[in-house]
């Protein structure tokens, strides 16, 4: 049985396959491609297990305990009893990276946080998801100032954008719908760009 | 002594009296504002009047409440102010010692008086540009350490037009 294939991931005989590396396709231009690689950077997971990994990912997706500003407060609000995130599988906020599913990113971002941000959504292990929560961490709303990250996006690739200042545990709730979505199909913006914005800028 | 001091509190004007027996005409100026006492007092003589506001043989304001800075452009000749605020434990009143200074003048720092200046030193400084001699440690508190310029000066624009969309350097930093 062969899957419907997503456009995104090249794809041979049915089976998701990463794209080749500049070493491989320098190796195969040299013809040297018997040799075995030394160190091979991510696996080749055939599609249908991938499937079946975003299935049961996005039941639990933890997000990291992580807000920067007002924002969070709704965050909070919608972990605790009223909103209930754990109806769904996202009550264990998770404090440190290494054990989190991705980010949401819950306030404005100053300037001296921005390096901070980057860190801790490096650490985070792939696969992850990042949700920007409020007007702020979206494009820096009023904050037009000499100490704030004009967009969050422009530090690291954002999944879902939820607009509002701050948005209601609703309008979260709606964007944690959209972006579990996106984890069952294991879709994420990182994946689809392959660069992290904050690393770009400074040419690494 | 003008009438708006007839506004203040017994105690208030116990200390009006003493500091203007001690220091007279070393103290630039006074005023009353809803019954709240404020000297203006020149930064070659903080130091000394400070000590004697915190003395508990003096005037035993013993807390600082805070330090920190104003700009008025509009003030051609000293367009810098420091406000101190004091507080006596003791008796529950409050002082306010306002410095006006001159651009680029130095005032001495408070923090051997009181550990709390440290803090409010370096923040009247990045704000301001307002330096402080004396100061253990001047150096940036809220902004990242390579920001330059004065960010609450009102010459400094509101809207941050350079620096993209990050407007930080982020080598060396990530």
């Amino acid at each position: 049985m062969t899957s419907p294939q997503d456009p995104r991931h090249p794809h041979i005989n049915g089976e998701m396959v990463r794209e080749a590396s500049e070493r491989e396709v320098r190796m195969l231009a040299e013809g040297n491609v018997d040799r075995p690689e030394e160190h091979v950077p991510g696996v080749a997971i055939p599609a249908q297990l991938e499937k079946l990994l975003g299935f049961g990912r996005s039941f639990s997706w933890w997000p990291l305990l992580f807000g920067l500003a007002c924002c969070a407060i709704e965050m909070m609000a919608t972990a605790g009893p009223r909103y209930d995130m754990s109806r769904f599988g996202m009550e264990a906020m998770r404090a440190s990276p290494r054990q989190a599913d991705g980010m949401i990113v819950a306030g404005w971002c100053s300037i001296k946080m921005a390096p901070r941000v980057v860190r801790l959504y490096e650490q985070i292990p792939d696969p992850k998801w990042v949700l920007a929560m409020g007007s702020c961490a979206i494009s820096g709303n009023v904050w037009d100032t000499y100490n704030v990250v004009q967009g969050i996006d422009s530090l690291i690739p954002v999944d879902v954008y939820v607009p509002g200042c701050p948005p209601r545990p609703e309008a979260l709730w709606q964007g944690l719908e959209m972006l579990r979505d996106k984890v069952k199909q294991s879709d994420h913006a990182y994946d689809r760009v392959r660069v992290i914005p904050a690393r770009a800028a400074i040419g690494e | 002594m003008d009438s708006t001091v007839e506004q203040i509190s017994d105690a208030l004007k116990s200390v009006f009296g003493k500091l203007e027996e001690k220091f007279g005409a070393r103290l630039l100026g006074s005023s009353v504002f809803r019954g709240e006492l404020t000297f203006l007092v020149a930064p070659e003589d903080l130091v000394e009047v400070a000590t004697y506001c915190k003395a508990p043989e003096g005037l035993g304001f013993d807390r600082l409440e805070f330090l920190t800075g104003n700009h008025y452009p509009e003030r051609i000749e000293q367009p810098f102010e420091v406000a101190v605020q004091l507080t006596s434990m003791a008796t529950n009143d409050r002082l306010r010692l306002k410095v006006p200074l001159k651009e680029g003048q130095k005032m001495p720092t408070l923090s051997s008086l009181w550990p709390a200046a440290n803090w409010c030193e370096r923040e009247t400084w990045e704000m301001y540009g307002i330096e402080f001699e004396g100061h253990p440690n001047l150096i940036r508190l809220l902004t990242d350490a390579d920001f330059e310029g004065h960010p609450l000066r009102k010459d400094f624009p509101v809207r941050g037009l350079v620096g993209g969309r990050i407007r930080t350097d982020l080598k060396g930093k990530i």
